[in-house]
């Protein structure tokens, strides 16, 4: 792998992931120009009542003309400044940072648990392949794999909350301090694991197969390599490099499934302040948290993308 | 190899299994789809919420209506329009997919596909939600939304694997003997990427029941007392304690429609695929 095709690689990556963010920018704002009529009564509601409808008109500076509005917004967010709630009149920046602790909390012990997991289980099952262990890993992984985080979350708090009470069925009463309350995180973690963990040990599973019947493993072995070396030091890393592009597709998962938990356990995150804000129809919030989430994405994107190219160069990576 | 590899017909029964399998737990929730309106009958009266008994089998839900009529007449959404949006998803993903991969316009391919680079990096519920926000989209707008949320991805597919049917002589030949754009693109680079389409077939009608389900669980695309399985999940958590049945019944009809689209889809492509080693890898691992 040359230097400058590695570089040259990450310049094009990073020139998309500039494009993807000023994309998600403008599509973000775009949504409340689309408003049909008046936006200012569209958004006021239930209650169209005109001094409502001005404060709304005001908030969201609607008298002005559409590319002012959006060359201010823009600025905002570059400085950190979100716009104000319509509904509480609150900072925007406040919302997010009252909601980060709690889905951060949720995400990073999610990833810390799904790495050694998909690996464990992939090559597990790959060491025995064809046999009992297998079959039962691989079966059940392709049986979670494809069911939504809310169905299987409700019958997981029906077994354990509910029929044999050992953990409790949801978040409510804890506030943002979550980690004092480490039974309260269980199941949640559990449901957003689910997928994410599937799919990553089919993955690890299938590369390690390829790898292990591979002419450079069977050359090894006739060596007297150990099997552990032929398999932890030759054929896990050619496995790992479709497993780490994986993990970035993990993230629009990810960010799914912390919505709906968020939702069906009432853990106050983002997620939660996310579907509060579409309920109330308080644009300016769910702008604000579109974009953090939007670029949040493009990021962990780019960064999987980079570590993908660098592990297999030839697998193509689109950018 | 040194790992003992099943003999073929052992494979070849397990296979068969698997499909016997998926077929098994696919039928319980489409047949009640497509069926249960037409058994489900008229209205009851209402009663109090959350019951058990009384008349009614699985209970009342969190307005007092019987929760085995609104279980029977709640698939149909779910699986019409899921389905609905996969093939919309396709509608717009092939003719953008072929016409980038047999252009010789470079300009054209760009245009073509790098809007959809862009696309592709909006998280989808988040993308749903934030159309929801401003609209209110009814069944038909959720279908559109879970079908241009999987446009990205299914054109790229298209665009990939047409680019290398493209490249076969036959299409060469076509295209020296004068056959017009039309017949070349349909007619033979279509039908050669046919096997991968129904590949990707399998992974994305899995994952456009998972948003379709998902979006109605967060009450996008749909009434707030509407008869849909995952609207009553939604809805008859309040009475989880009191009267499980309104929940639990329509998430495990949830859970074997999309696992066991997952699996048939699985089984029925490992019968038709060629056995070569390598063949399967990263198949089921895209993103839905």
């Amino acid at each position: 792998m040359s230097g400058s095709g590695l570089r040259s690689f990450v310049a094009r990556r990073l020139l998309l992931g500039a494009a993807q963010t000023v994309a998600v920018v403008l599509l973000v704002f775009a949504l409340t120009e689309a408003l049909p009529g008046d936006a200012a009564i569209a958004l006021a509601g239930d209650q169209p009542d005109p001094e409502r409808v001005a404060a709304i008109r005001e908030a969201l500076l609607l008298d002005r003309p559409v590319l002012e509005r959006l060359g201010d917004w823009a600025a905002g967010l570059a400085h950190g400044d979100f716009g104000t709630s319509l509904a509480s009149g609150r900072p925007v920046s406040r919302y997010i940072a009252d909601g980060f602790g709690p889905t951060l909390l949720l995400a990073a012990l999610t990833v810390a648990l799904l790495v050694p997991i998909g690996f464990g289980l992939g090559v597990l099952a790959a060491r025995h392949e064809g046999g009992l262990v297998d079959r039962l890993v691989s079966g059940l992984t392709l049986a979670v794999y494809a069911v939504p985080e809310f169905a299987l979350g409700v019958l997981l708090v029906t077994v354990f909350a509910l029929r044999l009470g050992w953990l409790p069925p949801t978040a409510v009463g804890y506030g943002t301090d979550l980690l004092a309350h480490p039974a309260a995180l269980v199941l949640p973690v559990l449901v957003l694991l689910s997928r994410p963990v599937c799919s990553l040990v089919r993955l690890v599973r299938a590369g390690m197969v390829d790898a292990l019947a591979s002419p450079y493993a069977a050359h090894a072995r006739r060596y007297g390599v150990p099997g552990a070396r032929v398999r932890y030091a030759h054929a896990l890393p050619n496995a790992l490099a479709p497993a780490a592009q994986q993990l970035a597709r993990t993230v629009d998962w990810l960010l799914c499934g912390v919505i709906v938990v968020e939702a069906l356990f009432v853990v106050p995150g983002l997620g939660t302040v996310l579907l509060n804000a579409v309920a109330e129809r308080d644009v300016p919030v769910v702008q604000g948290l579109a974009v953090v989430f939007g670029v949040l994405t493009v990021v962990l994107n780019l960064g999987a993308d980079v570590i993908a190219h660098r592990l297999a160069p030839r697998a193509g990576v689109a950018a | 190899m040194t790992t003992a590899s099943p003999t073929p017909r052992a494979t070849a029964g397990r296979r068969t299994g698997r499909f016997a399998l998926g077929v098994a737990i696919i039928a319980v929730p489409l047949l009640l789809a497509l069926l249960g309106p037409v058994f489900a009958g008229e209205p009851g009266p209402r009663a109090v919420s959350f019951t058990l008994g009384g008349g009614h089998w699985l209970g009342t839900d969190f307005v007092g209506r019987d929760v085995w009529r609104q279980v029977l007449h709640g698939g149909r959404p779910v699986v019409l329009t899921a389905l609905g949006a996969g093939v919309l998803a396709y509608l717009v993903a092939l003719p953008v997919g072929l016409a980038a991969a047999l252009t010789h316009r470079r300009w054209l391919e760009e245009l073509l596909m790098r809007p959809l680079d862009v696309l592709i990096a909006v998280p989808s519920l988040l993308l749903i939600l934030l159309v929801a926000s401003v609209f209110t989209p009814g069944a038909v707008g959720l279908a559109l939304l879970v079908a241009l949320v999987n446009v990205p991805d299914a054109a790229r597919l298209v665009r990939a694997a047409a680019t290398e049917a493209a490249a076969r002589p036959v299409v060469e030949a076509l295209r020296l003997q004068g056959e017009s754009w039309w017949r070349t693109a349909f007619g033979c680079v279509g039908r050669g990427i046919l096997r991968t389409l129904g590949a990707d077939a399998g992974t994305r009608l899995t994952g456009v029941l998972y948003l379709v389900a998902t979006a109605a669980f967060l009450g996008v695309g749909v009434e707030p007392d509407a008869a849909d399985w995952a609207v009553m999940v939604d809805r008859n958590r309040t009475g989880l304690f009191v009267q499980p049945w309104a929940v639990v019944v329509p998430a495990l009809l949830i859970v074997a429609l999309t696992t066991g689209t997952n699996l048939l889809f699985d089984a029925a492509l490992e019968r038709t695929a060629p056995r070569t080693p390598g063949a399967r890898r990263g198949r089921k691992e895209r993103r839905p």
